[in-house]
């Protein structure tokens, strides 16, 4: 009769009859685990969320786009400074819809909801005036620097402001959510990469319609974006990008076919491939990762 | 066996403290008893510690001049050490390298270049390492690179083994439906030890209060987030329960802070950093050791704990499950409730008297000891040494394997690694070299170290 051998056991202590490079079947598999929190991605959820992608970049080309007219003298700036007066209404009046049906039961009262009109009128009349008591002087800022030094620096603030802009969305009502330093960061991109546009434009009603406009499409509308529902922002994402086709087309056909070729590949191209690297995800979680530690 | 030369390579090594530097020398040592001849090749510590040095029992230690960028562990690079190592390696005839920890860029480079003299590789890797962010993915690959072409590897505990064979490529993927992963033949388990002469328990002592020994480098690391969270419930479930916190960090002050906020000054003492000959007299003043660290390759302070008779109580992670037998150690999740039943647990064993802290000694002095662990080693380096040598063109076949990009790059490496050592051969040949010859008798070697 022969003497059973023990079962290996993954101890250290005791002195097994195995040699050190024994490993049995299956130990190493069943040890890690592949992928356990792997939710796959399917593709039309992520259209819907590049969406807010898209609709930046619609709004960073039709700004460029009423640029270049402002500075070809083809745009008249007060025609400019109206519409985007007539923007910043309606936006406001959206905003105050959506504050009033997004309202959670017993909000805010009427005395506070004065007092914050109030606040956003003096601050609105404030910045308006502020602006053009500067336009002058951003006119003459980098007036000193060449042109294709211009050119640059502002493709890079604008690239700078894609990169870190924040595309989320949040429908629930008075959530002032901290600003975030890319947030911010590219807030200040924007607005820098407009300032340093405006030097090359020729009057000082022109600086200052462009800085206004920049103003509210980089700070205020997407604010506005973020509050909008869904069915709303597949609207507003075709609405902006046909005006910024529409815009960019008379100044030259190349630079529009671009704008349509890079909207419709951020919307549809990247999602899709996004979906097709899934297939290479390889996460392995085993008894060796640093544990997190449970506090009350 | 027949004795062998043995070069150990590693950044880690006296004086600095720790447990991969106590490892290789206590190996050292006995190698060095069983009749090897053992040195070992480091980066030296400006201004004091340069050039060559011997340590007791005949350890000659190399100390060479590169610059350390963090904790000890120089820049990772692949031809600076060559002229080095080969010049030491011919002039002491070794046999065969083990290398020492995945961060230690010298043991790294050390296995790159051995081929070249005929010198066979060992590596060790002594921690555990993730798969995710950025630094590990580059060490990874870095390891893989490594361990593609090495004769064998040594890990320190089961789990240990799992991870470096799925981070350094160390299976090959069977042909079967479905694939399984075939592990390589020379990936050994072989444990750390330690000398418990150095851990004696102390006498026994009745009294009322039970003390709690916790001692680490108080860092995010070893979940003194899970301590600072438990103390105040066990101090006020227990009122016999006092606390002995070692060592130092950047998590102190929220120990203190905790302390502050309840009240609990009397209850919990705090020693500061603590020298390693110290260590056994802060263990006898306890009866219960509490570990929560949130990764453990394998834990040589709960061994040290449990060797000086305290019961332990320890985080289930890493490798820790696999040291202790289970009426010796009472485990816990990483989360607060559960840490705080498993003290529960072993408070009342202790107060209940079931734990005998000599038997518990004797038993770990048993399982863990130096000489079994450096036979085991003598038996892997047997191994190797009795294989062949792979080839320069199977070499090269190999590594091209690592990957589309990696491949050729630790190719092209790899032969440049060749050329430079086909130059260094013509400009500082062989001939003129001072070669070491030992003159002592390592009978006299043997005798004085049986003290260790």
């Amino acid at each position: 009769m022969s003497t059973k051998i023990p079962p290996w056991e993954k101890v250290l202590w005791k002195n097994q009859p195995y040699p050190d490079n024994y490993i049995p079947e299956g130990a190493l598999e069943s040890s890690l685990r592949k992928n356990p929190n792997f939710k796959p991605y399917t593709y039309w959820p992520l259209v819907h969320l590049s969406i807010a992608i898209t609709q930046h970049l619609a709004t960073i080309f039709i700004f460029l786009s009423v640029f270049v007219r402002l500075k070809d003298r083809s745009l008249d700036p007060r025609v400019l400074i109206s519409v985007s007066l007539g923007c910043f209404f309606v936006g406001y009046f959206v905003w105050e819809v959506l504050q009033y049906t997004q309202r959670s039961g017993g909000g805010s009262k009427h005395g506070s909801k004065r007092n914050e009109r109030v606040k956003t009128l003096k601050s609105s009349i404030l910045i308006f005036l502020a602006l053009m008591s500067l336009s002058p002087v951003l006119r003459t800022l980098s007036a000193a620097t060449s042109s294709d030094s211009i050119w640059a620096l502002s493709a890079c603030l604008f690239l700078l402001n894609i990169l870190l802009a924040d595309y989320g969305s949040s429908s629930s009502v008075a959530q002032v959510r901290p600003e975030r330093l890319t947030s911010v960061l590219s807030m200040n991109a924007a607005i820098s990469s407009s300032v340093v546009l405006a030097s090359r434009l020729s009057s000082d009603l022109a600086v200052f319609a462009l800085i206004q406009f920049s103003v509210q499409s980089f700070t205020l509308f997407p604010m506005l974006r973020r509050r909008l529902q869904v069915p709303m922002q597949a609207l507003l994402t075709f609405a902006l990008s046909i005006s910024s086709l529409i815009l960019a087309a008379p100044l030259s056909s190349t630079i529009a076919f671009l704008f349509l070729l890079v909207l419709l590949a951020i919307t549809f191209l990247a999602p899709a491939v996004l979906v097709w690297a899934q297939k290479y995800k390889n996460e392995i979680r085993g008894p060796w990762d640093v544990a997190v530690p449970k506090v009350n | 066996m027949e004795p062998i030369s043995i070069a150990m390579i590693a950044d880690f090594f006296h004086p600095d403290v720790g447990g991969v530097e106590g490892h290789i020398y206590m190996l050292s040592a006995n190698l060095i008893r069983m009749g090897h001849k053992v040195i070992v090749i480091t980066h030296s510590r400006p201004p004091d510690r340069v050039g060559i040095r011997w340590l007791l029992p005949g350890l000659k230690v190399y100390y060479l001049p590169f610059v350390t960028i963090a904790s000890g562990a120089t820049l990772p690079n692949f031809f600076t050490f060559l002229p080095y190592l080969r010049t030491i390696l011919i002039r002491e005839h070794v046999h065969l390298i083990h290398a020492h920890a995945s961060l230690s860029s010298l043991g790294h480079e050390g296995i790159l270049h051995s081929h070249l003299m005929g010198v066979r590789t060992v590596f060790t890797d002594h921690s555990l390492f993730g798969f995710e962010d950025a630094a590990s993915i580059l060490t990874n690959k870095l390891l893989a690179g490594t361990l593609r072409n090495v004769d064998a590897v040594i890990c320190v505990s089961h789990t240990g083994r799992e991870n470096t064979v799925l981070r350094g490529e160390l299976f090959e993927q069977s042909e079967d439906d479905p694939p399984r992963l075939v592990v390589s033949s020379n990936v050994y388990v072989i444990p750390n030890a330690l000398v418990s002469k150095r851990f004696q328990p102390g006498l026994l002592q009745k009294s009322d209060t039970i003390t709690i020994v916790v001692l680490s480098r108080l860092a995010y690391r070893k979940g003194i987030d899970l301590l600072v969270a438990t103390a105040p419930r066990i101090c006020a479930a227990f009122p016999n329960i006092r606390f002995l916190v070692g060592g130092d960090g950047p998590k102190l002050i929220d120990l203190l802070q905790m302390r502050e906020k309840y009240l609990l000054q009397d209850r919990i003492e705090l020693l500061g950093p603590i020298k390693h000959n110290d260590v056994r007299s802060v263990f006898i003043r306890g009866s219960i050791y509490m570990n929560t660290s949130l990764t453990e390759s394998f834990g040589i302070a709960i061994l040290e704990a449990a060797c000086a008779g305290l019961y332990v109580v320890s985080t289930r992670v890493g490798g820790v499950p696999e040291i202790l037998p289970e009426d010796m150690i009472s485990f816990a999740d990483p989360n607060e409730d559960d840490v705080f039943r498993a003290v529960s647990e072993a408070i009342s064993l202790v107060s209940a008297g079931k734990h005998d802290p000599i038997k518990a000694h004797e038993r770990v002095k048993r399982f863990y000891d130096w000489t079994q662990v450096a036979e085991r080693t003598e038996r892997v380096y047997h191994t190797v040494m009795k294989s062949e040598q792979r080839d320069l063109w199977d070499r090269i076949t190999r590594t091209m394997r690592l990957g589309r990009y990696a491949g050729p790059i630790y190719s092209i490496i790899l032969l440049v690694d060749c050329l430079f050592f086909l130059f260094l051969e013509w400009w500082m040949p062989r001939e003129d070299m001072d070669f070491v010859t030992h003159h002592w008798n390592h009978r006299r070697f043997a005798s004085a170290t049986r003290g260790l």
